[in-house]
């Protein structure tokens, strides 16, 4: 096995140029090191381009090595989209946070992986960049082909940063999960919020529940349902009731079965739209958190 | 949120606490442990398993396997001389010969020059098979025409028990009101850190070895050396320092101590075999699965007549210990109470699944949570508050009970008026549930083994004036030997500092029973007393004749009436040149009176009893059904303590597993595949689920135990169960009748839904 350390962006493009199909790219291993390991790595968690966490021209923009501590501890994603730090936090155990990655939570294409559901709700784009030098940015929502398969193709192409419009004035977002104890367990189900509100009525939103299908999946028919509606209790259990009916669920025998979970989407949609409410009324007051 | 472990309400006596060495050990990574063993010449083995529930062995082809590189030995069940062993029944083989009975089981192995070869040589074995019918519900295996595992045992009846004491029907004829129903609980793992391993070290002259950390090594010993027809004193056991062991490794893992001992001497090099996280769930015995029908008959001033039950346990497709844990579970808990009549009927089921064991306390944890239950239904139909109907009938001190356990000494109904003052039982928090149980176990076990019912010990004075103390009891990470040392510091009259305990080595040791039964203290304790007693006496009698006048030994050393002092290590050195060789040694003996236990099983089991009430303080979400327990507190009868920090650790430790048993664990299988065979999957609690734990020692003399000690070890798992049961039905007002109690299971009782597959 060969493990190699990418300093910059350019070597690392040089150890893909092969299209060897025995290569990848590793960054926190922490998904990776359960599978069959691949004969060649190219580790890109110490490129500067891939970590760095800063806002530019009023944007988010996120390495794809950036870890879940760091953007969990991060003040400019905690103003700008809580709704990550949220899921941040979650993720694993002190020891995963510290080394698992957002790209990777993303690439490795978890239905429910909790970053990728924050960041589908906050509308994130991915910047990628093949062995060729070709750049292209894409919704992370569509980089996922089918279950645990990314659309990605991990031996030649690298996803470099994360981009995301900031919450505005008026706008907030949230995540919540629900998990079988209180670390170290993938979740039964999580949901994630952004949302705009205007004079009390949600003007835009952007609603985003797990496992439902193979990527986070955005909630359609419960966006529609409460666009324009106020923000309020009523509306939030609307909102409950629509995401419980609309999500097509699976059962497992390690997780819960198909009814709790719909149950349970139903219950987070409803928690995760309180809280980016809550944070978007802050907001419009003038205070960020 | 929880706060997981606060400050303890006990006050820690230094005069009673005490840490061993080995601790510091263990947390700075000095420990050795089996898995750091390493020998010269040592080979890998590893073994191959079924992948069938059931299914007939046709051939086994293992020519390729032999040809690999470094491979040493390939064994199979035709290829060596068998002999049918079991712990209570004979009914397994180190390897399957014809029938294989649950996937996990063994059908042959290899030892080789790595780890890696070893496991390519089990890969390339070629098994053909004819698989058969399987069953895996202990239900459907007593039907006629189920699947059966064993020709000896028509119906698939390991093991049954039917018993009546008292006048049962009378009892539910007078009774006002009747409560019944069904609980279950799955198998669980004890989940100890350290997975078995040993290392197989066999020499024409010397015998066997085998390096394991195992509870008994004992009575592992005698099952290795009748298995494979040795001597018993051509085997001998050492034990490294134990990574966990919870009741789960009495004996270890015997097949893999039989593989590996038959790969050495096969191949006359030393064997280390380890289990992988998955085969410690797939073949690591867990605690016995149990359904328990249950009826109580109670009269409307809250006296309690009558408990029926009708309890069927899923052994598996081997017995192990299972036939006791049985036993213990549809016995033990009758004792809480004073009941007047109970019939029991009591079946141990095979099944094409994870042969089933041992986990702490012989499943009284899966009748605590049962009965316990039960009682507060009655309690509730009746409108008595639970602690009250748990005061009215709970046992005192001098009590026969219904299976004739004499109570010499029992603080059971100050145990449940302490944990309830302390959670705040007349002064509850809004929105919060309370629930209360009672247990009682034995401590200091004497039916094991009807021709040993004690313990021995030696304290040997050593020529630097330090003691040694051989004991054949086991530490293992439970704080036996820290115990033990105090035990021996007080009876020698010396520092603790100056005592060391040597137990794990089967040559240096009196036989011992092990590690099981809660005997460790009240009974392996009282022989360490002895032996120091006896050691002191000779220690005084050899420097009076030194100085040819009386002595008396106090503050660590002797003084003779005139004043002289005679130091230990002069005393020590007298006795080794008079005899030219031989050093003080003090013997203890004890053996507790024969009890009047009569073939019905009645009568006292044991040295003494201990007891314990918890009560739990819980929050049940009720929109998703999610539990967040608060608060437990622990208040126990274990007599007088010899060790208030092991205690303590005992208690923490025990609640966290008793929380695991009630909302987080168990197997989960898929036909006869066990689904979560992971610590990823098989979920224990995290320190973050963990939470505020309250010991309260209710400290008594008993007469039996040393310096009026009893057990603790076990009980602290059993009455967590019941509290938390009873915690959160009180506050969701649906009641979970089947464990682990999880939030999906709460909330599906209290939507009315039906629950899916
Ligand atoms: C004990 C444990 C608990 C966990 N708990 C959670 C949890 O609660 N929630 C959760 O969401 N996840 C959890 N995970 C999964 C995992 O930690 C996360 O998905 C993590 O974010 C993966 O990041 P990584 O850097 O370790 O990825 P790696 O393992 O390094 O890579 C994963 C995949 O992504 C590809 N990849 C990585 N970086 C890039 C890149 N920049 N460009 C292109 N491809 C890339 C790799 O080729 C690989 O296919 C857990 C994992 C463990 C081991």
């Amino acid at each position: 096995m060969s493990y190699r350390i990418a300093k910059n962006l350019d070597s690392a493009l040089e150890a893909l140029k092969e299209k060897d199909p025995a290569t990848r790219i590793v960054a926190g291993a922490t998904d990776l090191f359960l599978q069959e390991m691949p004969a060649r790595l190219v580790d890109v968690s110490s490129i500067e381009e891939l970590t760095a966490i800063e806002e530019i021209d009023n944007r988010l923009v996120i390495g794809a090595a950036a870890t879940h501590a760091r953007a969990a501890a991060s003040e400019l994603i905690k103003g700008r989209a809580a709704a990550l730090v949220e899921a941040c936090l979650q993720v694993g155990s002190p020891q995963v946070r510290n080394i698992g990655t957002l790209g990777g939570n993303v690439v490795n294409a978890a239905p429910a992986a909790d970053a990728a559901v924050a960041l589908v709700a906050l509308g994130a784009k991915a910047v990628l960049v093949d062995s060729s030098g070709v750049w292209r940015e894409e919704a992370v929502a569509r980089l996922y082909s089918s279950y645990n398969c990314s659309a990605l193709d991990g031996c030649t192409e690298l996803l470099v940063r994360f981009l995301i419009e900031p919450c505005g004035q008026g706008e907030g977002s949230a995540f919540r999960r629900f998990a079988a104890r209180k670390a170290l367990a993938l979740p039964l189900a999580n949901a994630a919020a952004r949302l705009k509100l205007e004079n009390g009525m949600i003007a835009s939103l952007s609603l985003v529940a797990a496992p439902v299908g193979p990527a986070p999946t955005r909630l359609i028919g419960t966006e529609a349902a409460i666009l324009g509606k106020p923000a309020g209790e009523e509306t939030w259990l609307l909102a409950a009731e629509t995401a419980a009916e609309e999500v097509e669920v699976r059962g497992s025998l390690l997780r819960c079965s198909a009814a709790y979970r719909r149950h349970l989407v139903g219950i987070l949609t409803a928690d995760a739209l309180r809280a980016a409410a809550r944070r978007a009324a802050v907001s419009q007051s003038g205070s960020l958190t | 949120m929880p706060t997981g472990i606060v400050e303890s309400p006990v006050k820690i006596d230094p005069r009673v606490a005490f840490q061993s060495p080995e601790v510091w050990a263990k947390v700075t990574g000095k420990a050795i442990y089996g898995g750091d063993l390493m020998l010269p010449g040592m080979l890998y083995g590893r073994i191959l398993r079924s992948p069938h529930p059931h299914a007939r062995i046709k051939k086994i082809d293992i020519k390729q396997a032999s040809g690999l590189a470094g491979v040493r030995a390939v064994l199979t069940g035709s290829s060596i001389v068998q002999k049918p062993y079991g712990i209570v029944i004979d009914d397994e083989l180190p390897l399957a010969e014809a029938v294989v009975r649950y996937i996990g089981d063994e059908v042959a192995a290899v030892a080789a020059v790595s780890y890696e070869q070893a496991a390519e040589a089990a890969r390339l074995i070629r098994v053909e098979y004819e698989e058969l019918p399987a069953v895996f519900d202990p239900a459907e295996a007593l039907k006629k025409g189920a699947p059966q595992l064993h020709a000896k045992f028509p119906g698939n009846i390991a093991w049954e028990r039917h018993l009546e004491r008292g006048n049962c029907d009378q009892a539910f004829r007078e009774a006002d009101i009747v409560v019944e129903n069904t609980f279950t609980v799955p198998p669980i793992h004890s989940t100890y850190l350290e997975p078995t391993v040993c290392l197989a070290v066999s020499d024409p002259y010397n015998g066997l070895i085998l390096h394991t950390a195992v509870q008994s090594p004992d009575q592992v010993r005698t099952i290795v050396a009748r298995v494979l027809d040795l001597p018993l004193s051509k085997v001998r056991v050492i034990g490294p320092v134990m990574g966990g062991g919870f009741g789960g490794r009495v004996y270890g893992n015997l097949k893999l101590y039989i593989i590996a001992s038959l790969l050495a001497i096969r191949t006359g090099r030393p064997i280390k075999m380890q289990l992988t996280r998955e085969e410690e769930f797939l073949v690591g015995r867990p605690l016995i699965g149990a359904e328990l029908k249950l009826r109580m008959a109670v009269r409307s001033d809250g006296t309690i007549l009558a408990r029926e039950a009708d309890i069927i346990t899923d052994n598996g497709a081997y017995s192990a210990q299972a036939p006791w844990v049985s036993k213990t579970l549809s016995e033990r808990n009758d004792s809480v109470y004073q009941f007047k009549a109970i019939k029991t009927k009591v079946r141990l089921v095979y099944t094409n699944k994870v042969p089933t064991g041992q986990y702490r306390a012989y499943g009284n944890q899966a009748a605590n949570f049962a009965t316990e239950s039960l009682l507060d239904m009655a309690a509730a139909k009746l409108g008595f508050d639970p602690l009250e109907i748990r005061l009215k009938n709970c046992v005192r001190a001098g009590d026969v009970t219904v299976h004739g356990l004499q109570l010499k000494s029992c603080a059971l109904a100050d145990c449940l008026k302490a944990a309830a003052a302390e959670i705040g039982w007349h002064n509850r928090k809004e929105g919060r549930g309370y629930g209360i149980s009672a247990a009682i176990h034995s401590s200091g076990s004497v039916v094991f083994d009807k021709n040993f019912r004690g313990a021995a010990a030696l304290a040997r004075l050593e020529l630097d004036g330090r003691v040694s103390i051989f004991s054949g009891e086991q530490d293992y990470g439970q704080g036996a030997h820290a115990t033990f040392t105090l035990i021996a510091a007080r009876a020698l009259g010396i520092p603790a500092e100056l005592i060391t305990i040597h137990t794990r080595d089967t040559l240096a040791s009196p036989f011992s029973i092990g590690a099981l039964g809660m005997r460790q203290t009240t009974i392996g304790g009282n022989a360490i007393r002895l032996a120091a007693e006896q050691l002191r006496e000779k220690i005084v009698q050899t420097a009076a004749d030194m100085v040819n006048e009386p002595v008396i030994f106090e503050g660590g050393s002797v003084k003779s009436a005139s004043g002289q002092v005679i130091e230990l290590p002069a005393i020590a050195f007298r006795y080794y040149s008079l005899t030219s060789g031989l050093t003080l040694v003090g013997e203890g003996k004890y053996v507790p009176a024969e009890s009047a236990y009569d073939k019905s099983g009645y009568g006292n089991i044991a040295v003494t009893y201990s007891f314990a009430a918890h009560a739990a303080e819980v929050e049940v979400d009720k929109l998703t059904g999610e539990i967040i327990v608060h608060r437990i507190v622990a208040a126990h009868d274990s007599g007088r303590i010899i060790n208030h920090l092991a205690a303590l650790g005992q208690v923490y430790g025990g609640v966290t597993q008793g929380l695991g048993m009630s909302c987080f664990e168990g197997y989960l299988f898929e036909g006869g595949r066990v689904a979560n065979a992971s610590l990823a999957d098989y979920r224990i609690p995290t320190s973050l689920d963990v939470p505020a734990i309250v010991p309260l020692f209710i400290e008594q003399d008993d007469p039996e135990g040393p310096y009026g000690a009893k057990g603790l070890g076990e009980i602290v798992q059993i009455p967590v169960l019941g509290a938390i049961a009873n915690a959160i039905a009180d506050t969701a007002g649906v009641r979970v009748t089947d464990l682990p109690i999880t939030a999906e299971k709460v909330f599906l009782a209290l939507s009315g839904w039906e629950c899916e597959a």
